[in-house]
C-alpha cells in the first residue's frame, strides 16, 4: 500500500512540468490552428545553448535558466516565421479569397510539413553545436531525501512541483481575467469570429508564441535541473509529453491538460514500478495513441452530427 | 453614410462583384437582396475588410476604408453580424459579448454595455454564464447581434440573420432590428427573406451574378415584375 502511495505521488510530482508543456502546447495550437512539431526540438536547442554557457563560461543557474527561457521564446519565433508565416504566405493567394463563414484553412497540411522539416532541421544545429552525448545542466538535486510518514520525499520534485503549480495557477488566472487572456482564448475558440470582431490576430498569434515557448523553456530547465543533464532524446521527450497531455486534454482547455498531465504522471510512475524503463516508455506511447484514437473519434463524432444537422 | 462606389473583388480568376455601387443612409435600414452566389457575403467581408477589393472605392463618413484592417475598420464603427452567427463557442455568452468589445478599453462602459444587451435580449441574462456553443441558433444570434452592438458601431452590417432559423425565431430576430433601427441604428442588411426585409428596409438593392440590378423603395420593389416574380412569388397572399 504504502509503495503504491509513494509511486502515486511521485507521478503526481512528475505532472508539474507535463502540464507546463502541454499548456505551452495546446496556447500554441489555439492561437496557430495546427500542432508545431518542432516545439521539442526548440527546447532542445535552447538546453543545449544554456548547458554550453553553464560548463563553458560558468554561468550560474538562475541564468542559465534565463537564456533557456529566452532562447526557447526566440527559436519560438523563428519556427513561426519560417514555418507558419512563410509556409502561410505561399498559398497566401487562397488564404485572402477563404471563406471566413466556413473557417476554412487550406494551409494545415503543407504547415505540418513544415514544422516536421524545421524540427529535423533545428535538431541538426543543436547536435553539430554540442556533438557529445551528454551534457551538464546546473543540477538542482538535493542528496538526502527526507521522508514523511514512511514515503521518500526529493526536495528538488517538490520545488518543481509547487513552483510549476504556481505557474499554472497564474497562467490560468491571466487567461480567465486579462484582456489579452481573453483575446487569445477567442482567438483559440474561432479565428473566423475574432477577425470579424476586430482582433489583431497577428498580435495575438505573437502573444500566443511567446507565452507557450516561455512555458516550454521553463518546463524544460525544471525537469534539466532534476536530471542534472541534457541529452539529444530531450527534444523528443518535450514533444511527446507535451502532444499527450494536450491531446488527453483534448487540445484546447487548461483544466484538460492538467488532468492529462497528471493522468501520465502517475501511468508513468507506476508502469516503471512494475515493469522498469521500458513500461514507462510503453505506457507514454500507449497513452498518446489513446489520445490520438479518442481525437479521431470525436472528429468523426463531429463530422457525422454535422451531415445530419 | 456609406458610399460604395463601382468595387470590384474576387477569388483569383473568379469575378464576385462586378462594378458594385451602392449606399446606406444614416438612421435607414438598406437591405441587399440576391440568390445564392451573387455575391452578397463577399461583398459584406469586403466592407468588414476581411476580402480586399481590386478596384473601386468604399467611403464611410468620407473616409476611405479600402485598405483598412478589420480591427481597423472596427475602430471607424462598422460592425458585421456575419452569416452563421460565428460566436466564439467555446467562450461564455458573457465572455462573447466582452469579446465584441474587445478594441475598447472604457471598462465601466463596457460593463454597463453588457447590462444594456442583457436587457435587450433577455435569453442571453438567463444563460449568461452558459458557452456560447451550447445555445440554439436563435440564442446565437441574438449574441452576435449583442457581440456586434458591444462596439458601439455607427452602421451595423447584417448578412442574413434569418438563415437556419425557425420562422417564429426569425420574427423575433427582425423585430430586433426594427427596434434597434427605431433607436436610431444605421443598417445594412444583407437578406434573401425578402417578406421579412420588407417590413424593416426603406431601400433596397438587388445583386444578381455580382451586378447590382435594381434600386429603389418596398414600393417599387414590390412593383417589379423581375423581382416580383422571383421573390414576391404569393406575397400578396403571405401578407
Amino acid at each position: 500500500m504504502l509503495e503504491l502511495l509513494q509511486r502515486t505521488l511521485e507521478g503526481l510530482l512528475e505532472a508539474g512540468p507535463y502540464a507546463l508543456i502541454g499548456l505551452g502546447l495546446t496556447i500554441s495550437f489555439g492561437v496557430l490552428r495546427r500542432i508545431n512539431l518542432a516545439f521539442g526540438a526548440t527546447a532542445l536547442l535552447a538546453a543545449y545553448v544554456g548547458s554550453w554557457l553553464h560548463v563553458r563560461w560558468g554561468v550560474p543557474a538562475l541564468g542559465v535558466w534565463t537564456a533557456v527561457i529566452v532562447i526557447t521564446v526566440l527559436v519560438g519565433f523563428y519556427v513561426e516565421w519560417m514555418c507558419f508565416d512563410i509556409a502561410d504566405d505561399s498559398v497566401a493567394g487562397m488564404r485572402r479569397q477563404s471563406s471566413v463563414a466556413l473557417g476554412l484553412d487550406i494551409r494545415e497540411a503543407s504547415v505540418l510539413a513544415a514544422s516536421f522539416a524545421l524540427w529535423m532541421q533545428i535538431e541538426q544545429v543543436a547536435v553539430n553545436f554540442q556533438p557529445n552525448h551528454l551534457h551538464p545542466f546546473p543540477d538542482l538535486s538535493s542528496k538526502h531525501n527526507f521522508e514523511l510518514g514512511g514515503i521518500d520525499l526529493r526536495p528538488d520534485r517538490i520545488f518543481v512541483f509547487f513552483l510549476t503549480s504556481a505557474l499554472i495557477a497564474g497562467l490560468a488566472i491571466w487567461l480567465q481575467h486579462s484582456r489579452l487572456g481573453l483575446g487569445i482564448r477567442a482567438l483559440s475558440s474561432s479565428q473566423a469570429a475574432a477577425q470579424v470582431c476586430g482582433f489583431n490576430i497577428l498580435r495575438l498569434r505573437y502573444m500566443g508564441t511567446a507565452v507557450s515557448c516561455a512555458l516550454c523553456g521553463l518546463a524544460s530547465c525544471a525537469v534539466l535541473s532534476m536530471d542534472g543533464q541534457v541529452t539529444p532524446m530531450f527534444g523528443m521527450w518535450v514533444l511527446i509529453k507535451g502532444l499527450t497531455c494536450a491531446l488527453l486534454g483534448g487540445l484546447g482547455s487548461v483544466r484538460g491538460v492538467l488532468g492529462g498531465a497528471i493522468l501520465l504522471g502517475i501511468t508513468e510512475a507506476h508502469a516503471q514500478s512494475l515493469w522498469g524503463p521500458i513500461g514507462r516508455d510503453a505506457a507514454t506511447w500507449g497513452l498518446l495513441l489513446l489520445a490520438l484514437l479518442f481525437q479521431a473519434y470525436s472528429l468523426k463524432h463531429k463530422f457525422s452530427h454535422a451531415k445530419k444537422v | 453614410m456609406l458610399e460604395i462606389e463601382e468595387i470590384a473583388c474576387g477569388y483569383g480568376k473568379i469575378e464576385a462583384l462586378r462594378k458594385v455601387s451602392l449606399q446606406a443612409n444614416q438612421n435607414a435600414v438598406t437591405c441587399l437582396l440576391g440568390p445564392n452566389g451573387a455575391g452578397k457575403t463577399t461583398l459584406m467581408m469586403s466592407l468588414a475588410g476581411i476580402l480586399k477589393p481590386t478596384h473601386g472605392s468604399i467611403k464611410f463618413e468620407g473616409q476611405n476604408l479600402i485598405g483598412l484592417t478589420p480591427s481597423q475598420i472596427v475602430q471607424r464603427g462598422l460592425a458585421l453580424v456575419p452569416e452563421n452567427r460565428l460566436v466564439f463557442p467555446a467562450l461564455t455568452v458573457r465572455e462573447n459579448l466582452m469579446a465584441g468589445a474587445y478594441l475598447r478599453k472604457d471598462k465601466p462602459g463596457i460593463a454597463n454595455d453588457i447590462e444594456q444587451q442583457l436587457h435587450r435580449f433577455p435569453r442571453l441574462h438567463e444563460r449568461i454564464g452558459q458557452l456560447a456553443g451550447t445555445l440554439s441558433g436563435g440564442e446565437q444570434q441574438m449574441l452576435a447581434v449583442g457581440r456586434a452592438l458591444m462596439s458601439r458601431p455607427r452602421l451595423l452590417m447584417m448578412d442574413e440573420p434569418s438563415v437556419g432559423l425557425a420562422p417564429k425565431v426569425v420574427a423575433e430576430i427582425f423585430g430586433i432590428i426594427q427596434k434597434l433601427h427605431h433607436e436610431g441604428t444605421t443598417i445594412f442588411l444583407v437578406e434573401q427573406n425578402v417578406h421579412m426585409a420588407m417590413k424593416v428596409a426603406q431601400h433596397f438593392y438587388l445583386l444578381q451574378q455580382g451586378r447590382v440590378t435594381f434600386s429603389g423603395t418596398p414600393d417599387q420593389l414590390a412593383g417589379d415584375d423581375l423581382v416580383k416574380r422571383a421573390y414576391l412569388a404569393g406575397h400578396s397572399a403571405a401578407a
